[in-house]
């Protein structure tokens, strides 16, 4: 049998050849799908464009540095997690294991599953306000191209995003994570086009070009002025550029969290763990992830601030909120930066290679989701149906009618009711309630699972002597916390109003509505659902 | 008839003792383990002057009593791994001698199988509760005659085993891995060893498979990709089938009543094939759990009534 050693001078342990046994993935890999997860131009764009509006004197460039240092953390608590119990299942895993199997389930199908509902039309708008919108406007035809913003507009693209991801879901990971590396590179290329073009360019050049364009393709006059006029007329000051206030700016946290509470999305562990080492690797890959979109948001906002005009970009963006901008769509910065070239080849070519930040991401939707649906079926909550897969094509029928149908009816809720698309935030709020309660569960993890964290590298990783991990859990908790109270109190964020609640609150209801059922059904069978994760006594 | 199945325990002791204990706490009427009971890994303790030293989790941590050793053995045994306590110049040699490292290995795993078969005397009343274990493709051919020596558990390889009326037929070989490992076949061989197997079975319709290999292509065996390297591709995100070909088709042939498998701990799950429930409860032995199934047999009927994948 062929054996390695571990270790330097004398060998800390053997291993024998053995299935399983794999290397230490590529940390390059997870650092893309943290960057794709955080993703700066679908999510924080768009969430760029209503933060600021809300909450008018805070700073955004400070807000996303603070949540970036806060969020560190809850990648040091995911990585405890992941290295202590190195499953895929993530949460639903976690919580149905340290906190017990309906507590596991609600919050797990909750954030994993009922809300990425709500997230299929954010999805379609996104893809609506980033890719068809300035596509067709650049082509040509901004009436098409106002089509996208509309009602039907947004619904259509919603069921385009819905099959796409339906689709990515049939044809399983394998081809799409390629896709996906293809998808950030030429992404990433997109973005230095656009830096250099924001570097050579001067302010004056950009308004030149802005309001030049804007003729050409909206036949809107002098719209950079008009863009001005329109934040001044709506109320609106925009602040320069800066550190503070503090408190205004520390408000502005929980919006950010609509695009970087995300840099462990794609943070699954499969194969053994082999020793501390792991904890590295799997850190690095969240942590520089977060910290790449943090600095790509770094680098956009000073690039804004130089070319665009600081006050411009945030005018653009409360002229939108408050729907006077004068042009007929979504401000998209990219589309402007193309501008600075008066080709619309070049246009054209410029908004389909950032669109990758899209077709990157898109997969994620559901994708995780079937994960969850199929678990919870295995552990006989859900029909066995729910994790049926068709002989032919292999495709998760029942678990795609579960994700796709109810998707679409959110989907016609989302376009054809204006109030509810306010509720976008919703759909932030119910994952970090999953997130805070895998967050409780690795606090407690030392003290109920006390062999498993013994054994585990994250128990050896200590600052002062203190493990860091569970004190990294307690920070997350007051991030998540805080962010809860601010959602459900401050009603700028547009999602503690009655309906919002009621929304959120049928999914918790639904969750525990399943799981009850499940109970009783499985009892009357004869299958009794608590021995599912109950401990068979060692001695 | 109630039976429990779990598998892959890769030397976990505390899976092991969870084991024995699985047919009182769940009041299973048989208990079988499919597979892979040796370790993978064997963590060298050295003895000093008056103290011992090891390193657990990338820590290097001291002994300075036998207390404390012991509980760092069962610390190293519970994950699944062998403590080998020795002098730091048997370390050294251990290190350089070809092939010491392989006779050392086999030594701990002998010995620790020796002494769980002795656990099992006491837990298993003897024999009283029918207790079935087999090899897997990671384990070394000396296992088989020390669990055949047992005098209260049963060695399956490519026997047929009367189960309170149904007929279990087990085999511990799968299709290649990129590991090399020891009952590692290509799918022809593969096909003809189920096929001997199989012709034992005088009805299917109350026959059990023990496979160890997932059929292919189940959802049954979906492990990481990976690349030359043997590292997973993209994250560990892309899964990909890597089952036997040759077990899925005696399944669709002959249509057992139920087939339990183990080999991918990743995929833990259920699949109906035709008539047959195939079943793989996955493995996470190095987090002390004993995942399993709960099979419920109904005689009268000859089908699995009742079943529940749990994590005991």
């Amino acid at each position: 049998m062929a054996t390695e050693a571990l270790g330097d001078e004398r060998p800390a342990l053997f291993l024998r050849k053995a299935t399983g046994l794999v290397r230490g993935w590529n940390v390059r890999d997870s650092l893309i799908y943290a960057v794709l997860s955080t993703n700066f131009v679908t999510l924080g764009l768009f969430t760029f464009t209503y933060a600021g509006p809300s909450f008018p004197t805070g700073q955004l460039l400070t807000s996303v540095v603070i949540s970036a240092i806060l969020v560190s953390f809850l990648v040091v608590a995911y990585t405890g997690l992941i290295t202590t119990i190195p499953r895929a299942g993530g949460d639903y895993v976690w919580q149905t294991r340290i906190l017990g199997g309906g507590i596991g389930f609600v919050f797990a199908v909750t954030g994993w599953w009922f809300i990425l509902w709500l997230w299929a039309p954010i999805y379609g708008n996104i893809l609506a306000i980033q890719f068809f919108e300035p596509l067709w406007a650049t082509l040509g035809s901004p009436s098409g191209a106002a089509w996208f913003g509309t009602n039907n507009g947004i619904f259509v693209v919603s069921l385009v995003t819905i099959v796409l991801a339906g689709i990515l879901v049939s044809i399983g990971m394998a081809g799409y994570a390629r896709i996906q590396k293809y998808c950030i590179y030429g992404g990433l290329i997109g973005f230095a086009v656009i830096v250099v073009l924001l570097l050579i360019n001067s302010h004056a050049d950009f308004i030149a070009s802005f309001n030049q364009e804007a003729q050409k393709i909206f036949g809107v006059n002098h719209a950079y002025e008009a863009t001005n006029a329109a934040a001044v007329k709506a109320g609106f000051t925009a602040p320069s550029l800066g550190f503070g206030p503090l408190g205004a700016t520390l408000l502005l946290v929980p919006n950010m969290m609509f695009f970087i509470l995300w840099p462990n999305w794609g943070a699954s562990l499969y194969g053994e763990i082999r020793g501390a080492s792991d904890f590295k690797r799997v850190f690095r890959g969240m942590f520089f992830g977060l910290w790449i979109t943090t600095a790509l948001v770094v680098i956009f906002f000073l690039l804004m601030a130089k070319t665009f005009g600081w006050a411009f970009y945030q005018n653009a963006n409360a002229a939108f909120f408050n729907g006077t901008f004068p042009i007929p769509v979504w401000p998209y910065p990219f589309m402007f930066a193309g501008w600075l070239v008066h080709n619309a080849a070049f246009q054209v070519i410029l908004i389909l290679v950032m669109s990758l930040w899209f077709f990157g991401w898109v997969g994620t939707l559901f994708l995780s989701s079937t994960r969850v649906i199929f678990a919870a079926a295995f552990d006989r909550v859900l029909p066995d149906r729910a994790a049926e897969v068709s002989e032919k094509r292999k495709v998760p029928l029942y678990s795609l009618i579960l994700m796709l149908l109810p998707a679409v009816g959110l989907s016609a809720i989302y376009a054809y009711s204006t109030t509810f698309r306010t509720y976008t935030l919703d759909a932030t709020l119910v994952i970090a309630v999953t997130y805070l309660f895998s967050a409780i569960a690795v606090v407690l993890l030392p003290v109920i699972k006390k062999d498993l964290w013994r054994a585990s590298p994250a128990s050896k990783v200590k600052l002062f002597g203190v493990p860091i991990v569970p004190v990294s859990g307690l920070i997350t908790i007051g991030l998540l916390g805080f962010c809860l109270i601010a959602w459900l109190v401050n009603d700028n964020y547009f999602v503690n109003n009655p309906s919002s609640l009621i929304f959120m609150g049928a999914m918790y209801v639904l969750a525990i509505v399943l799981y009850v059922v499940a109970r009783v059904v499985r009892r009357r069978q004869g299958i009794d659902l608590s021995l599912v994760n109950k401990e068979i006594p060692v001695e | 008839m109630r039976v429990f199945f779990a598998t892959d325990i890769h030397g976990s002791e505390i899976c092991w003792r969870k084991f024995l204990n699985a047919a009182s706490f769940y009041k299973a009427d048989a208990v079988i383990l499919g597979g892979d009971v040796t370790g993978k890994v064997m963590v060298p303790i050295t003895e000093h002057n008056g103290y011992w030293q090891v390193v657990l989790a990338g820590e290097t941590v001291r002994l300075d009593t036998r207390e404390e050793l012991a509980d760092a053995e069962k610390q190293i045994r519970n994950r699944g791994s062998y403590p080998a306590v020795m002098s730091p110049d048997e370390l050294t040699e251990l290190s350089k001698e070809e092939g010491a490292v392989d006779r050392r290995f086999s030594v701990e795993m002998i010995a620790s199988l020796d002494r769980w078969l002795d656990m099992a005397d006491g837990k298993l009343k003897g024999g009283a509760i029918p207790c079935l274990l087999n090899g897997g493709n990671d384990d070394i051919w000396e296992i088989d005659d020390v669990i055949d020596a047992s005098p209260c558990v049963t060695f399956g390889e490519g026997r047929l085993i009367d189960l309170g009326g149904f007929h279990l037929v087990s085999m511990g070989w799968t299709n290649p891995t990129p590991w090399d490992t020891f009952r590692e076949a290509p799918e022809e061989e593969l096909a003809a060893k189920i096929e001997a197997v199989a012709n034992l079975v005088p009805d299917m319709g109350r026959a059990i498979f023990n496979f160890h290999a997932p059929p292919y292509g189940s959802g049954l065996d979906e492990a990481p990709a990976l690349d030359a390297n043997l590292r997973p591709m993209h994250g560990g995100a892309v899964m990909r089938p890597v089952g036997s070909t040759a077990v899925a088709d005696a399944i669709v042939r002959h249509q057992p009543m139920l087939s339990v498998h183990g080999h991918i701990h990743e995929s833990r799950g259920i699949k109906k094939m035709g008539r047959t429930l195939a079943i793989n409860p996955g493995s996470v032995y190095g987090d002390g759990v004993l995942q399993g199934a709960l099979l419920e047999l109904d005689p009268k009927k000859g089908k699995v009534s009742k079943y529940l994948l749990v994590n005991g």
